[in-house]
């Protein structure tokens, strides 16, 4: 059976106020496939599934239609909804025991279904229900039992088995996993992979994100009521598009992502539609996202535009304005103005050489908006000369460079300030990159005076010291008053730092900027780096030469050797599954594994082939005499003739 | 710019000192000829007398008054070392933050013509000049600070190379800041011990110059000056006025000297504030 869901709205009434739970939903579950739904709570995912079923309460009020197998459910009509339920579409609640009888035993609740519409025997009825409870896991020993006698995950096991116990062709799962240990998981895992191969749309609703991916073919996020973004499963971790689909995928803790956990900025709980009074109208009906504590004063959120726009960190003027709708890019729809998440920065072919020796070979670096990039190599990679392209300090001998979709080497000739206001740039050595004839209040204005910001004397002071705090630095005026070699290297970098955003820069760049602080010192300043991406949607392009320190931060990660990107994608694939010879040698040295042999020939210019084949314990003939290009091997690029499959 | 940079600044003896010498130098360059109580150049006196009430250091070979001459002196070798100083320390920091920061043709340019001047003697062109066209005493300063801005280019070249590269520097010039923004906020504060030592210097250098000429003979020898006076008095070096007419020209000329040095060394350290710590860690 197939599921489609065509231009859905759910509104809760309630007097005055209407929480609009769904809007415009439209998805299509075909034969034998799974769709996850996942978004935050309040989304509107379990009223989307009783949608379905037509299980919403009296106040609800529904518009659109649900098609099962192409034919329309009439939610008004109960008794036709009766013969669909269970049969043709079966449901699996939340809140497990919650929704048993607790004066039946569970054999007689899960036959009951049976029973009553499947028109079965009593006695025919239990055999099926033992029969499909011990297919679920369940000990024959629980059978008899009461609900309040069986565990979380045993009580999940029997909804389970009270769902499947029809054959429905659709099955909606709501929440099966969130009370359940990993290994109960799999029971979930294993009935969903079943019910796939048995050709039932399977509708899963989840915040599990990891096991989202796992078990559905395709996956639907939404929020606030709509559909933001619909994309293949194995996506979602990789390539998401949309930027709350990205803020999602960060607070989720993967098994294989080393990056420290990020939530989305701001709150959202549900949205109310309300009539009153509203200046020169009367009875103006207008939409609200409710936040907490938030009266109806200043609780107002724009009455039409995106209604992510308020968290998102690259919405612009325009997505607080009209309707957005939905939009086909690739394998995924978005519901983006900007077409899901935007690119940044976007270096092609770049080259540099420093008299004879080549610092870049022809180099490609894209970083999209809000999202780490880091880039990793042994010294004399030519990371620094990367990033100091990027930043337009440097400038490359080829190439074009690609800032927010305009070309770097024209912004640069023609007005180099409204660029420089953009990129904020932190330097390796903090001591060095303050003037030791400034204050600490100079330092951090100086970007304010070079850009004629902030004219009134008072107005720049308020600036500088509201950077310090966002860098949680001292704001007081003995401090401001401080001079550089009164400061220790942490407080220095954080100084830097404010400098870099007083201008409030969409990119920045920092180069090694916590190699010279000690271990405390860095994590304070990291999880600042990591605090400022989520309140500020800052874009960062990271350099480091430590590979450990960078998986706790980066989206994304690109490997150098020798002026050339030999390895780039995810930072959990890269992290997890190294493809390169040269990565796996980085991530095992920071490990402690150090190899002599393997560091053999460091500095070695090798014209004609690899420039790692010396080096490298995998090298082969054609090694020395081909240099490899980038190739895709799942969602990494590596440039190897024999890239490593296996796991680190 | 500096806050506490007036109250760090009235505790340094070495500025205490300098300040005092130079004021009283400067005041009695101002002031000394209204105050002088006779003509310097009135010859009506007994010459060769000792000091007496009237007159303070007594009378000359040439029947004047040592007080009076002195005090014109003064204004005189004071006036030339400033001017001759000043103009060198604007050259030079001109010529040399240009041929730093700007580099290429105009640094090869400017700095060949540097080293071109570096090889001639100053003194020998100073004495040429001076027996050969007998100019104004402000002309020889002039000539003498065309002489001498080299070495202070080279410095300030030399510390706007470096400066060029310095991360700050660098920092600002990512930030947008301008050559004029650079120029003034990093590289002339950046430079400012060096400024004061080179003025310092040439100062001392001036005033030396000056007194050398002048016991030369080749001013106007109706000049007053430091040096015509001490080699007037060293001819009587074997009679009993050496300690009224040959030591006090000698002793003004070594507190000019020493004041112009000290006021330079103090605002030097509290301009620098990596040199304050280091000289205060010394003297402690």
């Amino acid at each position: 059976m197939n599921l489609e869901i065509k231009n859905l709205d759910v509104a809760y009434g309630n007097g005055g106020h209407t929480i609009q739970a769904l809007e415009d939903v439209n998805l299509k579950i075909d034969q034998g496939k799974c769709l996850a739904l996942v978004g935050e709570s309040g989304s509107g995912k379990t009223t989307l599934g009783k949608a379905c079923l037509g299980l919403l309460t009296n106040n609800a009020r529904q518009r659109g239609t649900i098609l099962l197998n192409g034919q329309e459910i009439d939610t008004n009509d109960e008794t036709a909804l009766n013969t669909i339920r269970w049969k043709s579409v079966s449901m699996v609640f939340q809140n497990g025991a919650a929704n048993l009888n607790p004066a039946h035993r569970i054999i007689d609740q899960v036959a009951e279904p049976l029973i009553q519409h499947g028109g079965a025997g009593r006695n025919e009825a239990r055999g099926h229900a033992a029969k499909v409870l011990e297919e679920m896991g369940l000990p024959e020993a629980c059978f008899g039992r009461y609900p309040h006698q069986l565990s979380g995950g045993q009580v999940q096991r029997v909804l389970l088995a009270m769902a499947m116990i029809l054959d429905p062709g659709v099955l909606i799962l709501d929440e099966p996993t969130s009370a359940l240990d990993a290994l109960t998981k799999g029971v979930v895992s294993r009935v969903i992979e079943e019910g796939r191969s048995r050709g039932k749309a399977i509708l899963l609703i989840t915040h599990d994100l990891e096991f989202a991916v796992r078990s559905a073919d395709s996956v639907a996020v939404l929020y606030l009521g709509q559909i933001m973004e619909t994309l293949p499963a194995d996506e979602l971790f990789s390539n998401p598009l949309h930027p709350y689909t990205l803020a999602l995928k960060r607070s989720y803790p993967a098994m294989n992502s080393a990056r420290d956990l990020g939530g989305i900025r701001g709150d959202a709980f549900y949205r109310t539609i309300h009539q009153h009074g509203h200046e020169d109208e009367t009875d103006y009906l207008h939409s609200h996202i409710q936040v907490p504590e938030s009266s109806h004063k200043d609780g107002h959120a724009p009455p039409s535009g995106c209604l992510f726009s308020e968290r998102c960190t690259q919405a612009i003027e325009e997505c607080q304005k009209g309707r957005v709708g939905f939009e086909q890019a690739g394998t995924h729809t978005v519901r983006c103005l900007r077409r899901g998440i935007v690119d940044m920065l976007e270096l092609k072919g770049v080259e540099k050489g420093y008299d004879s020796v080549a610092a870049l070979c022809p180099i490609d670096l894209l970083v999209k908006a809000g999202e780490i990039f880091s880039l990793v190599g042994e010294t004399g990679s030519g990371k620094t000369t990367l990033a100091m392209t990027a930043a337009g300090v440097t400038r490359p001998d080829q190439g074009s460079r690609l800032f927010e979709g305009r070309d770097m080497d024209r912004w640069i000739k023609k007005d180099y300030k409204s660029l420089a206001r953009r990129i904020g740039v932190i330097y390796q050595n903090p001591a060095e990159s303050i003037s030791h004839r400034f204050s600490v209040l100079e330092t951090v204005a100086e970007p304010l005076t070079i850009h004629r910001v902030g004219l009134e004397k008072g107005e720049r002071v308020e600036r500088v010291k509201k950077c310090l705090a966002d860098v949680h630095l001292s704001t007081d005026r003995a401090f401001l008053e401080r001079y550089p070699h009164e400061l220790n290297m942490g407080a220095l970098q954080r100084i830097c730092l404010a400098r870099a955003l007083v201008l409030g820069p969409r990119l920045l760049i920092a180069d090694e900027p916590t190699s010279s602080l000690d271990p405390s010192v860095q994590a304070k300043v990291l999880k600042l780096l990591l605090d400022l991406q989520i309140e500020r949607g800052l874009t960062m392009l990271f350099v480091s030469h430590d590979i450990g320190l960078v998986r706790k931060i980066s989206d994304r990660i690109g490997v150098m050797l020798q002026g050339q990107m030999v390895e780039r994608g995810p930072a959990s694939s890269i992290l997890s599954q190294p493809c390169h010879p040269y990565t796996r040698l980085l991530i095992e040295s920071v490990r402690g594994a150090f190899s002599l042999e393997l560091n053999r020939g460091n500095n070695r210019q090798y014209p004609a082939g690899c420039p790692f084949a010396p080096r490298c314990p995998e090298r082969r003939d054609v090694c020395d005499k081909k240099p490899p290009q980038l190739r895709n091997i799942g969602h990494v690029q590596v440039a190897c003739h024999f890239p490593v499959e296996r796991p680190l | 710019m500096h806050i506490n940079m007036s109250r760090d600044l009235w505790q340094d003896p070495w500025f205490l000192v300098g300040l005092s010498l130079t004021l009283l130098f400067a005041g009695l360059a101002l002031l000394g000829p209204p105050l002088a109580p006779f003509d310097p150049w009135d010859i009506s006196f007994t010459p060769i007398s000792s000091p007496s009430a009237a007159h303070l250091l007594g009378i000359n070979d040439g029947g004047q008054d040592i007080f009076s001459e002195l005090l014109y002196a003064i204004r005189n070798t004071v006036a030339f070392g400033l001017l001759s100083g000043l103009t060198a320390l604007v050259i030079g920091v001109l010529i040399g933050a240009i041929s730093g920061w700007f580099g290429g043709f105009v640094d090869a340019i400017l700095m060949r013509i540097a080293d071109i001047i570096l090889a001639i003697p100053a003194i020998m062109i100073l004495i040429l000049t001076a027996a050969l066209f007998q100019p104004a005493s402000y002309i020889l300063a002039l000539i003498l600070a065309s002489l001498m801005w080299p070495t202070i280019g080279k410095a300030i070249r030399a510390q706007t190379l470096s400066l060029r590269e310095s991360l700050h520097v660098r920092a600002a010039t990512q930030m947008g800041g301008g050559n004029w923004h650079i120029i003034r906020r990093h590289l002339i504060p950046e430079m400012f011990p060096l400024y004061l030592i080179g003025f310092a210097a040439k100062t001392r250098m001036a005033v030396f110059m000056e007194a050398s000429l002048a016991f030369l003979g080749l001013f106007d020898p109706s000049r007053k000056s430091l040096g015509m006076m001490i080699a007037y008095a060293l001819k009587y070096y074997y009679m009993e006025v050496w300690w009224n007419w040959l030591t006090p020209p000698i002793l003004c000329l070594s507190l000019v000297i020493m004041g112009v040095t000290f006021l330079a060394i103090s605002l030097e350290k509290v301009v620098d504030p990596r040199l304050r710590e280091a000289l205060v860690e010394k003297t402690a």
